[in-house]
């Protein structure tokens, strides 16, 4: 079976940054299973991850998703896109449009260019994102512009709209990251549920280890751009995971993130 | 501290330096100003009563000047939907919008009045080179703020199509239209009342409108029918401000 993500020596350096976002990183994911990308602010958890999504370019190294190399260049190809989902920390929902419109922006991947610009969704895109809708538990909400929508409700949108893609690999930065504890776990619960449902790999960054734990199959930890430990969550111990944390050096980061 | 009490005291020399200069090079002549009184008394009572045979003209000049300001405001907002484009940040590369730009901005510091002058030299009197003049003029301005509104919008969920695999035409419909809309139509509607309000005028150089009617009546001393003009040009222009000032509460 091919890997839903087969990363090889990958680097890259953002413009004008002295320090490179990711050094050397390979990686390989296979299909099916949930994998969480644990580590500090800065360690090249979203770097990685919009790596994956085929929107990071000018990186050196090989890289495959599912079965399909990726151009360090060129964007990949619509339906290329299609296929891998993300959600996004910070929502990235079109606010005055409602909330069925967001879920049915996750189609326009699976349109013909025309459709999609003129907006009239098949009686299969509807189903999708219905379903999708239903899956998030946010079936009554369809009709609600989405500025008007708590900040769980919009993730849940979010992920709805990366549902309705039916892509085969999910990626998620920082998902729960604005969500209370009760909220975040029901929301990564649902997320997995739906990916497992749909057989999608899913890959999500965290910087909370009790959610790692709970929801990976497997722990990738990262730091300064490196991965430092690849290991199945059984195996891995919390000092490992702690560890990612040791040094004072990563406390000015954190709280200048804050601060902004 | 101190700079700022340097800045201030420069500014008021500066600004008294003007005054002073202004005084002096031009023939203002106080006892002119003052020997001259009466004189406007006596054109101010010619104005009244106000002549309200002209109801007609009012009537059909003011309806000249709506049509001017709405086919112009229409041409000026086709216009600028490709420049504004152009011009913007987001959809062109930097050897498009500066240029683009500097154009408009050049667009911008002609006159409505110069334009509307030149279009009656090219295509004759009447309503036709008042329009033409109204699009042009105001596609520096609304070019500008429609280029200004696309550059206004969220990045993240265009980003999210583009994830999503959607094109660039489905990521402008469905990410970019929808942040943009309001600001658009807010701006539209503000560029259409300053039209109607720059196109009163526009008559009087004969390019259409009730300005027509204002130059008529004043050359021909017919002052009590050019204070009826005055009066429903008045009007107009603080009823079409009331209406487009509750249209634009309804954008936001």
């Amino acid at each position: 079976m091919t890997a839903a993500a087969q990363i090889d020596d990958v680097s890259f350096a953002h413009s004008g940054a002295d320090t490179s976002a990711l050094e050397h990183v390979s990686l390989s994911l296979p299909v099916g299973e949930i994998v969480a990308l644990f580590g500090p602010s800065g360690a090249g958890k979203t770097t990685l991850l919009t790596l994956l999504d085929g929107r990071l370019r000018h990186w050196c190294g090989r890289v495959s998703i599912l079965g399909a190399s990726l151009d360090p260049d060129h964007p990949p190809l619509r339906a290329c896109r299609a296929d891998t989902g993300f959600v996004f920390q910070e929502f990235a929902l079109v606010e005055r449009s409602n909330v069925l419109r967001n879920v049915l922006n996750g189609r326009l991947g699976r349109m013909s260019p025309i459709r999609a610009f003129f907006g009239t969704p098949r009686e299969r895109d509807l189903q999708v994102a219905k379903t999708a809708l239903a899956d998030c538990g946010i079936a009554d909400l369809e009709d609600r512009r989405v500025d008007s929508l708590s900040g769980g409700q919009r993730q849940r949108v979010s992920i709805a709209r990366c549902l309705a893609q039916e892509p085969r690999l999910i990626l998620a930065d920082e998902p729960v990251s604005s969500l209370d504890p009760t909220r975040a776990a029901e929301v990564l619960t649902l997320l997995t549920e739906a990916a497992l449902v749909r057989g999608a790999t899913v890959v999500f960054s965290s910087h909370q280890p009790d959610l790692a734990r709970r929801f990976a199959q497997r722990i990738v930890g990262m730091r300064d751009g490196r991965v430092a430990f690849d290991l199945p969550t059984s195996e891995l111990s919390e000092a490992a995971m702690a560890d990612l944390y040791r040094d004072a050096a990563q406390m000015p980061a954190i709280s200048l993130r804050v601060a902004s | 501290m101190r700079a700022r009490g340097f800045a201030s005291f420069t500014a008021a020399v500066l600004f008294a330096g003007a005054v002073l200069w202004s005084l002096a090079t031009t023939d203002v002549e106080l006892r002119r100003l003052v020997s001259s009184g009466p004189r406007i008394a006596d054109f101010l009572g010619r104005m009244f009563p106000p002549d309200p045979t002209v109801m007609e003209e009012i009537v059909s000049g003011s309806a000249e000047t709506l049509r001017i300001a709405i086919l112009g405001t229409l041409g000026a907002v086709l216009l600028s939907v490709p420049l504004g484009l152009l011009a913007s940040e987001t959809m062109s590369p930097p050897a498009v919008y500066r240029p683009v730009r500097i154009l408009l901005a050049l667009i911008r510091a002609i006159p409505l009045i110069l334009v509307a002058m030149l279009m009656v030299g090219a295509v004759g009197l009447g309503p036709l080179p008042g329009i033409i003049a109204v699009a042009f003029h105001a596609t520096g301005m609304l070019a500008k703020f429609y280029s200004e509104a696309i550059d206004g919008v969220a990045r993240a969920p265009i980003a999210a199509l583009e994830s999503a695999g959607a094109g660039p035409l489905a990521r402008l419909r469905y990410a970019i239209w929808p942040q943009m809309a309001p600001v658009v139509a807010r701006d539209t509607i503000f560029r259409f009342e300053l039209n109607l309000r720059e196109s009163l005028i526009l008559g009087v150089v004969g390019a259409g409108g009730i300005g027509f009617y204002i130059q008529t009546y004043v050359r021909s001393f017919q002052y009590d029918k050019a204070a009826s003009v005055t009066i429903a040009v008045v009007v107009m222009v603080v009823a079409i401000e009331a209406f487009n000032g509750a249209l634009r509460r309804r954008f936001s």
